[in-house]
């Protein structure tokens, strides 16, 4: 496995980080901006700033096809970022919340994006071509609170999200006029607007950090704070789940996850390093971590000698430097993103964390 | 003038701070019951507990120790039971572990940790160990209230001293100097995300 390629950006944590498709723009959000990167060469160098929030930035999407850049923020705005010629172009979105936005995500069709708040609801919002802007409808029952994450399912109507109230659902966010009539799923058959397909809680009920579908959309994972992650397969429409699939882990909470196949996850969090989980319906489980071991630049050619460790003792009062994590990311994971794909599998993914750290990684 | 004499006011003062906004508004989870969020717990009675503390005894007599942990991790007494069927189970695990012997301990943790529901099991051993601390640390002074004492924002963090219990006694030193160490057994098999659980999970015992 080829070494991660790692970049250090800054020593501020990223809320956010996405990738342009030809993967040459790398958007972050830092503080109250959205930075811009440029790959030249093997690195990103800053080259825009996008000022419109006047709080913190806590997510961005870019949409692979038509480049908008669309941005949330605990100021309560959403703002998409038209590419012009001229630089970006924002437009406020009318999201009608009054508590911060959480997280936003594009739909595969580009037409909707969905925004997750802290005032308990999902603002599904579409363009209106006679009034020239960004409006919302709401995603409200049966929320119960901060909604922390979202995730479209590939036929851009159905949505999972995650909340604070422990439970990851699927509501369908049909817009007349926007959508297509959908195909029906195993999620569900006739779906208006707000329909809950599904809601599901894990044994212990923590807060829900990352949802996703499988790619074929007939499988969805969610990852909770009680260091879980749970897969559900559902059967039929109005049915109970065919499976539904917890794993409890010896390690810290999952702030992320994202499916390679129908059959392999990644999940990353607290633990500051990604880790793989293979199985189906019958069962998963937890087959290793992603971080190659012994990678160079690691610490261990710093020469062994006694000289070095009476040096060592002398200047810190120990013998081990013990201020670096072992791993690449030296703070939690909070983002990861498919990089590179082929069909449904994965075959690079990025991830972001609090280190400041975009690190891409070969599966 | 007068409005806008007495609207400066009111923002001077950080009063309006302090408003708690949720209460105002109907839907906000201060006017809704978290409870129907979860499923209902099971409830068990202060006779049952006692039926299944007498049958973890005559395993640990039979020397059926695992079993006999096993038999009360697996049947927690959750927080709408009673207060006493609560503390009867405490006191029932508490026993169980301490009549395991120190080498023991860990090839038992691995072994339920790898049998079916055994993650889930262990998780339920660190809430009592944790129950275990708080209660042996509050009942530590000789007739201190079992419920700890509630401090309500008015008062002074000088009156915390005079709450404070005093020195534990030998006894409760031993009974949490067994507890540390299962902790410290716990971690090491179910690893720290099983502290995490306990401190997410609404299951409280």
């Amino acid at each position: 496995m080829a070494a991660p390629e790692v970049h250090h950006l800054f020593h501020n944590p990223i809320a956010d980080h996405s990738f342009s498709a030809d993967r040459k723009t790398l958007a972050i959000a830092r503080d109250t901006t959205v930075e811009l990167y440029s790959r030249v060469g093997n690195a990103f160098k800053l080259k825009d700033e996008l000022k419109g929030h006047d709080k913190t930035v806590t997510s961005i999407d870019i949409a692979p096809n038509s480049g908008r850049i669309v941005s949330c923020s605990q100021d309560r705005n959403a703002l998409v970022w038209e590419p012009t010629p001229q630089g970006y172009k924002p437009t406020l979105v009318l999201l009608r919340i009054n508590r911060a936005a959480t997280f936003v995500r594009w739909s595969p069709s580009e037409t909707k994006f969905a925004v997750g708040s802290g005032d308990r609801l999902i603002a599904v919002c579409y363009f209106e071509e006679e009034n020239d802007w960004w409006v919302s409808k709401h995603l409200k029952k049966p929320i119960r609170s901060t909604v922390t994450t979202v995730a479209w399912h590939p036929n851009s109507v159905l949505l999972a999200a995650g909340s604070t109230d422990a439970h990851a659902r699927v509501f369908s966010s049909f817009i007349k006029g926007v959508d297509a009539r959908p195909q029906p799923t195993a999620w569900g058959e006739r779906l208006p607007f707000n329909t809950v397909c599904g809601e599901y809680l894990n044994n212990s009920a923590g807060w829900v950090h990352a949802v996703a579908f499988s790619p074929s959309g007939d499988a969805l994972a969610f990852a909770a704070h009680d260091s879980s992650i749970t897969v559900v397969y559902p059967s039929a429409p109005e049915q109970p789940p065919r499976a539904v699939v917890t794993i409890n882990t010896q390690l810290l909470p999952f702030m992320s996850l994202i499916w390679n196949g129908e059959a392999e996850i990644i999940a990353a969090g607290h633990d500051c390093e990604a880790f793989r989980f293979k199985g189906g319906s019958d069962g998963w489980q937890l087959s290793g971590t992603l971080e190659a071991k012994g990678r160079p630049g690691m610490g261990d050619e710093r020469e062994e000698s006694a000289l070095n460790m009476f040096r060592q003792m002398d200047l810190k009062g120990k013998v081990k430097d013990d201020t670096q994590l072992k791993t690449v990311h030296q703070n939690t994971i909070t983002m990861l993103r498919p990089y590179e794909t082929s069909g449904s599998s994965v075959k690079k993914f990025s991830s972001s964390g609090v280190d400041g750290r975009v690190v891409i990684w070969n599966v | 003038m007068s409005v806008i004499r007495e609207h400066t006011q009111a923002t001077l003062s950080d009063a309006w701070r302090t408003i708690n906004i949720d209460a105002l508004q109907e839907d906000s989870s201060v006017n809704f019951d978290t409870s129907t969020l979860h499923p209902p717990l099971p409830e068990a009675s202060e006779p049952e507990v006692r039926q299944l503390a007498g049958q973890v005894r005559q395993l640990l007599r039979g020397g059926d120790a695992e079993g006999a942990l096993r038999g009360c991790l697996e049947s927690p007494v959750y927080s709408n039971s009673s207060e006493l069927a609560r503390d009867a189970h405490l006191q029932t695990v508490i026993e169980v572990l301490q009549s395991i012997k120190a080498s023991d301990m860990t090839p038992m943790l691995q072994r339920i940790y790898a049998s079916p529901g055994g993650s889930e099991c262990l998780d339920v051993l660190m809430k009592y160990l944790y129950k275990g601390m708080a209660a042996t640390s509050t009942a530590s002074g000789s007739s201190a209230p079992r419920t700890p004492t509630r401090m309500t924002p008015q008062q002074t963090g000088f009156s915390q001293i005079g709450a404070r219990p005093g020195a534990p006694t030998e006894s409760t030193g031993a009974a949490m100097s067994v507890l540390l160490s299962w902790h410290e057994k716990v971690v090491e098999v179910a690893g720290l995300g099983c502290i995490g659980r306990v401190m997410t999970d609404w299951r409280r015992v």
